[in-house]
């Protein structure tokens, strides 16, 4: 991996270390916070192996005959798969106790994506579509402002965070934390993606489909409430 | 069956997918030997364009350079007719760089052969790959040296169409 993306990968991790942090002993049970940092650390290595696999396959990069390749991070990680991924191991990792680890982790997730967000930075790769606005950033050496619309999604993601972590303290339903903050990365994606500039199609349907799923385990954690009316186990 | 089994079972599948998924993207045998240049014929070749350029310096034993040609073959063709893509491959044999061009689908931008990689260096550039980024006319308006990521390539093509505009 490039110098660059390492300082966009500590950002990210950085994120999620002092999110965990702030909520060990507050909206977590203290000694859980070792075990929900590998559970995300472990999850967001899974979801970078198999995106970067997924773009090397899309590619018609063989990943067994080329194995050094997978290495190469900046020649492109597949979102969709690498998304998937994470989350499907997430799940793995958590499911004795899923719903309430996956709440306890969510916010510090959400941190994550933020540092790694704002660790366009560090890329050099913030800027988008260009934009007449005070605040348009121009490429060096050029006179042309652009949205810089990594810091805007790293933005609306630490406002989720702090959203997150304050609604968690009041203890809602099972799942419904971790509903919220996966349809509030969708819908940051979603709405961040018109600005961004790519080669082909964007994959806005995937953001969508992130965001209904999201929903659809919110709605789970608070119908199940009705029917349990015990409070949530903690993590 | 146990889970380990299953694991593995899944892990061939997995394997065998993968090395399916895999293929040439054009015979090779429809490759032509590519041209041979030199830095007089490159800087007469930008300074006659009537299109902004972007040119990649790559080579077929450059394992960066495999992972940033999908992306620079999906660029060529989305940019098509508006911006000129020029590979130049540095160092390298022509049976190496014919199967490159073949592996990734390369044959929708000209390519030329610089056996001695005097091309990059008169441009100002170190290693592979590079990508350089030209206004009409040839003059130089970026050099990205180092595997190009899609968010940079697409936002320096903008830059040129705008320049163009």
């Amino acid at each position: 991996m490039e110098f660059s993306l390492l300082g966009a990968a500590a950002a990210g991790l950085a994120g999620m270390y002092v999110v965990l942090r702030w909520e060990a002993g507050g909206g977590n049970a203290a000694e859980s916070t070792r075990s929900l940092w590998d559970l995300l650390l472990t999850a967001a290595i899974v979801g970078l192996v198999v995106g970067r696999v997924a773009s090397m396959l899309g590619g018609g990069t063989n990943p067994l005959t080329h194995p050094g390749d997978i290495l190469i991070v900046r020649g492109g990680v597949d979102t969709r798969t690498a998304a998937a991924a994470a989350l499907l191991t997430a799940v793995v990792v958590a499911r004795r106790n899923l719903m309430p680890r996956l709440d306890a982790a969510a916010p510090a997730a959400l941190a994550g994506l933020a540092g790694w967000q704002a660790g366009c930075l560090a890329r050099g790769a913030c800027l988008g579509t260009p934009t007449g606005l005070p605040w348009g950033m121009p490429q060096p050496g050029s006179a042309i402002g652009r949205h810089p619309v990594e810091l805007y999604a790293a933005l609306l993601l630490v406002v989720g965070v702090v959203a997150l972590m304050a609604w968690k303290r009041r203890r809602p339903p099972p799942g419904t934390i971790t509903g919220v903050a996966l349809g509030w990365a969708g819908a940051v994606r979603l709405v961040t993606e018109p600005l961004r500039l790519g080669i082909g199609g964007g994959p806005e349907w995937w953001y969508g489909a992130g965001i209904a799923l999201g929903c659809a385990v919110a709605a789970w954690g608070f119908l199940r409430r009705r029917t349990e009316p015990d409070g949530p186990a903690q993590p | 069956m146990t889970l380990r089994r299953r694991w593995r079972i899944l892990l061939a599948a997995l394997a065998i997918g993968a090395a399916a998924c895999s293929s040439a993207s054009v015979p090779i045998e429809g490759i032509p030997p590519l041209e041979a240049t030199t830095p007089a014929a490159i800087r007469a070749l930008l300074a006659e364009s009537q299109q902004p350029v972007v040119l990649n310096v790559w080579a077929s034993w450059c394992t960066p350079c495999r992972s940033e040609a999908p992306l620079l073959r999906d660029a060529a063709a989305q940019a098509a007719g508006k911006v000129r893509f020029v590979g130049i491959d540095v160092r390298d044999q022509q049976d190496g760089a014919r199967r490159f061009i073949a592996e990734f689908g390369l044959d929708g931008f000209e390519h030329y052969f610089d056996e001695t990689g005097a091309v990059p260096a008169d441009l100002g550039g170190v290693g592979v790959p590079l990508t350089f980024f030209f206004a009409p006319g040839g003059e130089l308006i970026a050099a990205h040296r180092g595997v190009i990521d899609e968010r940079t390539l697409a936002l320096q093509i903008d830059e040129l169409l705008r320049i163009e505009g």
